[in-house]
C-alpha cells in the first residue's frame, strides 16, 4: 500500500507509467486508473499518450463504471481516430452502454444509446472481428425494447382499459412488425377489442364487434396454427352472436326513435 | 496564433487559393517542438501519409483544431515544404508555451479561494495563454462583484517556475475594495403610487438602512434589471398599460454607497370596454364570457387577462381549459386590442379551435429505479381518450404523491401528430431516494432509555428479492412498502414489527394488501403494599392482514379497508398489569382474533398544513361472539368484545389568503360485549388525558387518547383499568409561521372537551372536562411532526385533585385523535 501511495505522489513519469501498466496487468484496475489519471496531462504529447488513454478507458470498464468507460472510449475515438485501437474503442463504447442498459421495465435511454453506438460501429467497421458479437448484442437489446413496449401495452389490458390496450397493442404491431411477440399481441388485441365492444354503449357496439371480426380474420391469416386460435375463435363466435342480437333488437329501437 | 501558411520559396508549385486541389500526403513532419513527441503529435492531427486531402481545405483546419484542443501548444503553423506532382509534404511548426505549474491567491480569504477555484478553469499542466489569463481575471472579478465588491481589482503576476522546465507559476492578486451597498433609491415621476409602494416591488434591490437587519442591500446588476421589470409588471397589473421607466441612473455617493435614481412615466390607467369573440364554433359567447369573467369597466390588467385565457390554477377554470380538457390540443387564442379610446380598450379575442386530438402512445423516461407499470397505472391519460390538460395535470399530481420522484422535475410533454389527429405524451421523471432509516435513542414512555432501529423501504420489490443481482442496495421499483422496526430498552421493553404492503394487489385495481407481524415484550416490577417488589410481564405476538380499497362510490375520496388480526397475549401477574380489574389476576394466556373494518373519506388538500377538506372515518372491530356458544365466558382464553371508533375532522380557512385555518374535530369510541351476561375485559380500553402518548405506565393493548390541560391518563374512570366509552370535541385555530416544505411551522390555539366512562349507565355526551390552551407544531421531513402545547384544564376531576390546571404536553407524530 505504501508503495502505491509513494507512486501516487511521485513525480517520475516513466516509473509511474510502468507501475500503472503493471497494476493493469495484475487486474488492479482501480490503482492503474488512478495512476493513469494522474499521468494523463503529463503524457500529453508523448508517445505513450495514446495507449495510456486507451487503457484508462479500460480500467473504468473493468471497474464496471460503464458510463465513464463509455465516455472515455468515445473521447479516445475522437482524439485518435486513426489509432490501431480505434475499432476496439468504438466496440467497447457500445459494450459499455450495453452493460449500463437496465432491466426492460425501467428507462431504456442507455439501451437506445447502445443500439445507436452499435449501429455506428457496424457502419464504420463492417469487416470487424467483433461483428458477430455486435450483432448478437444488438438483437438482445432490440428484444428488450420490444418486450417493454409489449408489456406496457399488456398492462392496459390487465387494468381493464380495453380501448387503451387495443391502441397500444396496435402501436406495438406497427413498431415491431417482425417481433416474435406479435402472435400474442394480435390475440390480446382480439380479446381487448371484444371486451371494449361489450362495454360500449349500444349505438357503438355493432361497429366495434365488427372490428373484432376483422382483427380475427387478419389473425387467422397470419397465424393459421396459433396456439391462441381456439380462444380467438370464441371471441369471434361471441361477436358474431352479439351482432346477430344487435340486428334483431336494432329494428324496434330505431322504430321507437322515430315515433318520439 | 493559428496560421496556415503554404509556400516556402523552394516549393515547385505554388498553391492557388481560388482553386482547391486534391493532393496525397507524401510526408508529415513536426518542427519547433522541444518537449513533445513528434509521432504522437502527428497521430493527434488525424492525418496519415497516403491520405488524400484538399488544399486549401477542411482537413488541415481540423488537424490544427485537434492539436489546439489539447491545450498544450501556444501556436500551430502549417506549411507545405514540398509539392511533387500530386504529393504534398506538410510541416507542422509548433510553438510551445509555458505550462502552469501552480497558482496561488493573495488578498483572498481561504474559503473564498476555494469557491473561486470552482469557477475558474486553471488546471495545473495547462498551457498559459492570454485568453486563459483574461478569463481567469474576469471570473475572479465577477465573483467579487456578485458579493457586492463592485470595485474589486484583479492582477495576475507570472513568474517562471525553477523546478519544472518550461513552466510558470501564477499569483492572482485581488484587491477587493469596499463592499458597495445601495444607499438611496429615488423614484421620480410617480403620481398614482407612493415611493414606498414602488420600492416594495423591487424584490432584490433594497436601500441600506439601520433597521433592515435581514435585508440584503447589495447591488447586483442582473437582479436590478429583473427588478425594473417587476416594477413595470406592477404598473401593468394596475391598469397602467403604458408605464415605462424613462431613465435610470446609478451614481456614486461615496466609496461604499451607491444611489439609484429611477424616473417613471406612468401613462394612463386603462379599463376594458367591449370584449368580443371570434372563431368560436363550439362554445357560444355567453359561455366564454362566463368563463372569462371580465366585465366592461374592469381595470385593464394584461396579466390577469392572460391568466384567464391561458392557465388559471387559482380559479380552476380558464378559456383554454374549456377546450384543452376536451381534446382540443391545437386550440389557440389571441387577444387583440381593436380600439383604444381615451382610457377604454376594446378587445377582440380571436380563437382557433382546431380539431380534437386523441391520445396515442404514453411513454416514461427517467425511471431508473421504478418499474414502468408502477408509473403507468397511476396516470390519468390513457391511449384512446381525448387529450385533456386537466388529466395531464392530475397525472402529474398522482406521480408526485407516489413520493418516488422529485415533484419539481416531473415533466409532461405532449407530442402532437397533426396528420392523424393524435398526440403522444411523454412523461419525464427523476428518481429521488425515499427510503428511511431511523436510528434513535430517547427517553420516553416511562421506560427510561429506549433505542429504536427502523427501516422503511417505500419502493420495495418482493419479486426482485430472489435475484441477488437486483439488490442495489435493496430490491426496489415495484412500489411495495416494507417496514421493519425494532425498539428496546434492555429487558423491560422490546418490540419488533415487520410489515409489507402491496398497493395494487393483483395488478388490476389499487387494492392495498398489507401483512404485518409484531411482537412485544414488557416487564414490570412494582412495590406492593408490603414494600416487596412484584414482577409481571406481558408478551404480545400478533399477525394481521388487511385489504384496503379506494372506492368509486359515493365518490372517489372514499376508502374501505378490512383486516383480520390475531394477537396472543402471554402474561404473568395480570393484576399488576391491569390494576383495578378484579379478575385480571387469573389472566395467563389470552387470544384475540378480531376483524376490523374501516370506512373513511378523506378530502384533505395536503397533509402537512391542511387548509380545507375533511376526513371522516368509522372503524369497527369485532371478535367472534364466543359467549353466545359457551357459558364459561370470562376466563379470557378467547377475548371477546366489539369496539367502535368514529373520528371526524374538518378544515376551513378563515382568512382571504387561506392562512388562518379552523380545525374542528369530534371523536367517539365505544367497547361492548355480545351478551348481557358477560363482562367487558381489560383489553383495548380507553385512557384519556394529556398528550395521548401513554405516559407513565405505558401498556400495549390499551387505547391512549389525548386531552390537553389534564395529566396523562387522568380522565380514566376510578377503579377501572380504562373506560369503555369516550367522547372528545376539539376546536383548533392554526396559523402558519413557515410553509417551507422542508420545515413547516405553525402555531395554534385550542379549546377542547372530553370524557371517559366506565359503564354505559354513566355515559353522557355532554358531561365533559373542558380545557383551553396554546401550542406550536414543527413538521420536518426527516423527523415528522413535533410540537408542544400548554393547556389549562378548567374542570376539577373528582378523586384526582391537581390533575387539571396548567399542563405542558409534548407531541410526537401526527395524532388522529
Amino acid at each position: 500500500c505504501s508503495k502505491y501511495n509513494k507512486l501516487l505522489k511521485s513525480d517520475d513519469v516513466d516509473k509511474k507509467y510502468a507501475a500503472a501498466l503493471e497494476y493493469y496487468e495484475n487486474g488492479k484496475y482501480e490503482r492503474a486508473g488512478a495512476l493513469l489519471e494522474d499521468l494523463m496531462p503529463l503524457l500529453k504529447g508523448r508517445s505513450e499518450y495514446e495507449r495510456a488513454n486507451f487503457l484508462y478507458a479500460y480500467t473504468k470498464y473493468h471497474q464496471q463504471l460503464y458510463l465513464e468507460s463509455s465516455f472515455h472510449f468515445i473521447t479516445f475515438g475522437q482524439t485518435f481516430p486513426r489509432s490501431q485501437y480505434a475499432e476496439e474503442a468504438a466496440f467497447m463504447n457500445a459494450k459499455s452502454l450495453t452493460n449500463e442498459s437496465p432491466s426492460y421495465n425501467l428507462d431504456q435511454q442507455s439501451t437506445v444509446q447502445a443500439m445507436s453506438a452499435l449501429q455506428e460501429f457496424m457502419r464504420r467497421y463492417p469487416q470487424s472481428k467483433y461483428m458477430q458479437e455486435a450483432n448478437t448484442i444488438y438483437e438482445d437489446l432490440s428484444k428488450k425494447i420490444e418486450l417493454k413496449t409489449f408489456d406496457n401495452a399488456k398492462m392496459y389490458y390487465q387494468l381493464r382499459y380495453f380501448l387503451s390496450a387495443v391502441i397500444a397493442l396496435d402501436n406495438f404491431r406497427k413498431n415491431f412488425p417482425s417481433s416474435t411477440l406479435n402472435e400474442e399481441a394480435a390475440f390480446l388485441r382480439i380479446d381487448a377489442q371484444y371486451h371494449y365492444a361489450q362495454q360500449s354503449i349500444e349505438s357503438k357496439q355493432a361497429e366495434r364487434y365488427q372490428q373484432v371480426i376483422e382483427i380475427y380474420q387478419n389473425f387467422v391469416d397470419a397465424y393459421p396454427n396459433s396456439k391462441f386460435l381456439r380462444s380467438a375463435e370464441n371471441f369471434y363466435d361471441s361477436s358474431r352472436k352479439a351482432l346477430e342480437q344487435l340486428n334483431k333488437t336494432g329494428q324496434p329501437a330505431a322504430a321507437t326513435a322515430t315515433t318520439n | 496564433q493559428i496560421r496556415l501558411g503554404v509556400g516556402s520559396s523552394s516549393a515547385a508549385a505554388s498553391i492557388d487559393y481560388a482553386n482547391p486541389r486534391k493532393y496525397e500526403i507524401g510526408g508529415i513532419t513536426v518542427s519547433g517542438a522541444k518537449f513533445l513527441d513528434p509521432n504522437t503529435l502527428i497521430s493527434l492531427t488525424g492525418l496519415k501519409i497516403g491520405d488524400e486531402i484538399e488544399v486549401p481545405g477542411d482537413a488541415i483546419g481540423r488537424a490544427i483544431q485537434k492539436l489546439w484542443d489539447q491545450g498544450i501548444l501556444g501556436g500551430v503553423d502549417v506549411r507545405a515544404t514540398k509539392i511533387e506532382g500530386d504529393k504534398i509534404y506538410l510541416d507542422f511548426f509548433l510553438t510551445e508555451r509555458p505550462r502552469l505549474s501552480r497558482f496561488e491567491f493573495s488578498g483572498v480569504s481561504k474559503s473564498n479561494a476555494e469557491d473561486i477555484q470552482e469557477k475558474i478553469s486553471l488546471n495545473k499542466g495547462r498551457v498559459v495563454t492570454d485568453a486563459l489569463l483574461n478569463s481567469t481575471r474576469t471570473a475572479v472579478q465577477k465573483f467579487y462583484q456578485e458579493k457586492g465588491f463592485l470595485n474589486a481589482q484583479v492582477v495576475i503576476k507570472q513568474t517562471p517556475d525553477s523546478v519544472i522546465a518550461n513552466s510558470v507559476a501564477l499569483e492572482i492578486k485581488v484587491d477587493k475594495g469596499e463592499k458597495v451597498k445601495i444607499g438611496d433609491i429615488e423614484i421620480a415621476g410617480n403620481e398614482a403610487f407612493s415611493d414606498r409602494k414602488l420600492k416594495k416591488q423591487l424584490k432584490k434591490t433594497k436601500e441600506k438602512s439601520f433597521y433592515k437587519i435581514f435585508t440584503s442591500s447589495k447591488f447586483q446588476k442582473s437582479e436590478y434589471e429583473q427588478d425594473k421589470k417587476l416594477l413595470i409588471d406592477f404598473y401593468n397589473k394596475e391598469g397602467y398599460r403604458d408605464a415605462t421607466i424613462v431613465s435610470d441612473s446609478i451614481y456614486k455617493i461615496n466609496d461604499d454607497r451607491i444611489g439609484i435614481r429611477l424616473v417613471v412615466d406612468e401613462g394612463n390607467k386603462y379599463y376594458f370596454r367591449n370584449i368580443t369573440w371570434r372563431g368560436n364554433y363550439i362554445y357560444d359567447d355567453a359561455v366564454l364570457n362566463r368563463v372569462l369573467g371580465l366585465e366592461k369597466g374592469d381595470v385593464y390588467n394584461k396579466e390577469e387577462l392572460d391568466k384567464r385565457l391561458n392557465y388559471d390554477p387559482t380559479r380552476g377554470t380558464d378559456v383554454t381549459s374549456l377546450y384543452m380538457d376536451d381534446g382540443y390540443l391545437f386550440f389557440q387564442i389571441e387577444p387583440v386590442e381593436v380600439a383604444v379610446v381615451g382610457d377604454s380598450i376594446d378587445l377582440e379575442l380571436r380563437i382557433s379551435e382546431g380539431s380534437q386530438a386523441k391520445i396515442n402512445a404514453i411513454t416514461i423516461q427517467g425511471n431508473t429505479k421504478t418499474s414502468d407499470h408502477v408509473v403507468l397505472r397511476e396516470l390519468r391519460t390513457l391511449p384512446g381518450q381525448n387529450f385533456s390538460r386537466a388529466m395531464l395535470i392530475r397525472s402529474q399530481r398522482e406521480l408526485a404523491t407516489l413520493g418516488y420522484f422529485d415533484p419539481e422535475k416531473i415533466g409532461m410533454n405532449p407530442i402532437p401528430n397533426q396528420e392523424n389527429g393524435t398526440v403522444d405524451i411523454q412523461y419525464t421523471v427523476e428518481e429521488r431516494p425515499n427510503d428511511q432509516i431511523t436510528l434513535s435513542g430517547g427517553w420516553g414512555g416511562g421506560l427510561g432509555a429506549v433505542g429504536t432501529v427502523g427501516l422503511v423501504l417505500n419502493n420495495f420489490s418482493l419479486r426482485k428479492a430472489g435475484n441477488w443481482k437486483e439488490w442495489r442496495p435493496v430490491p426496489s421499483g415495484d412500489g411495495q412498502r416494507l417496514a421493519l422496526n425494532v425498539q428496546a430498552n434492555g429487558k423491560r421493553y422490546q418490540s419488533y414489527s415487520l410489515s409489507f404492503t402491496e398497493p395494487w394487489l393483483g395488478g388490476r385495481r389499487p387494492n392495498a394488501f398489507t401483512v404485518s407481524l409484531s411482537k412485544s415484550i414488557q416487564r414490570f416490577s412494582q412495590a406492593n403494599d408490603l414494600g416487596q417488589l412484584e414482577d409481571a410481564h406481558i408478551d404480545i405476538t400478533g399477525v394481521s392482514t388487511s385489504l384496503g380499497r379506494r372506492l368509486r362510490w359515493p365518490d372517489d375520496n372514499f376508502t374501505l379497508s378490512n383486516s383480520l388480526s390475531y394477537y396472543r397475549y402471554n402474561m404473568s401477574n395480570g393484576a399488576l398489569i391491569f390494576p383495578n380489574y378484579a379478575e385480571a389476576a387469573n389472566l395467563k394466556d389470552a387470544n384475540n382474533i378480531s376483524f376490523i373494518t374501516s370506512f373513511s373519506r378523506n378530502s384533505i388538500d395536503q397533509p402537512t398544513y391542511p387548509r380545507m377538506g375533511s376526513s371522516i372515518g368509522l372503524t369497527a372491530t369485532f371478535t367472534p361472539p364466543y359467549s353466545l356458544f359457551k357459558d364459561n365466558t370470562n376466563n379470557f382464553q378467547w377475548i371477546e368484545f366489539h369496539k367502535w371508533m368514529f373520528d371526524a375532522s374538518w378544515f376551513h380557512s378563515l382568512s382571504g389568503n387561506g392562512k388562518l385555518v379552523l380545525n374542528t374535530r369530534a371523536h367517539f369510541g365505544f367497547i361492548g360485549s355480545y351478551s348481557s351476561k358477560s363482562n367487558i375485559g381489560p383489553f383495548e380500553r380507553f385512557r384519556l388525558g394529556g398528550s395521548g402518548l401513554g405516559g407513565g405506565g405505558f401498556i400495549v393493548a390499551t387505547d391512549y387518547i389525548g386531552l390537553r390541560g389534564y395529566e396523562d391518563e387522568s380522565i380514566t374512570p376510578l377503579g377501572t383499568p380504562g373506560g369503555i366509552a369516550f367522547n372528545k370535541y376539539v376546536a383548533e385555530l392554526r396559523y402558519p409561521i413557515s410553509l417551507n416544505p422542508a420545515a413547516t411551522v405553525f402555531v395554534l390555539g385550542f379549546a377542547e372537551a372530553g370524557n371517559n366512562f366506565g359503564t354505559y349507565r354513566e355515559y353522557d355526551p355532554f358531561k365533559l372536562y373542558r380545557s383551553v390552551g396554546l401550542g406550536a407544531r414543527v413538521f420536518m421531513a426527516a423527523f415528522g411532526l413535533l410540537g408542544f402545547d400548554y393547556g389549562w384544564g378548567l374542570d376539577d376531576v373528582p378523586g384526582r385533585p391537581g390533575v387539571n390546571g396548567g399542563q405542558f404536553h409534548f407531541i410526537i407524530g401526527q395524532q388522529i385523535r
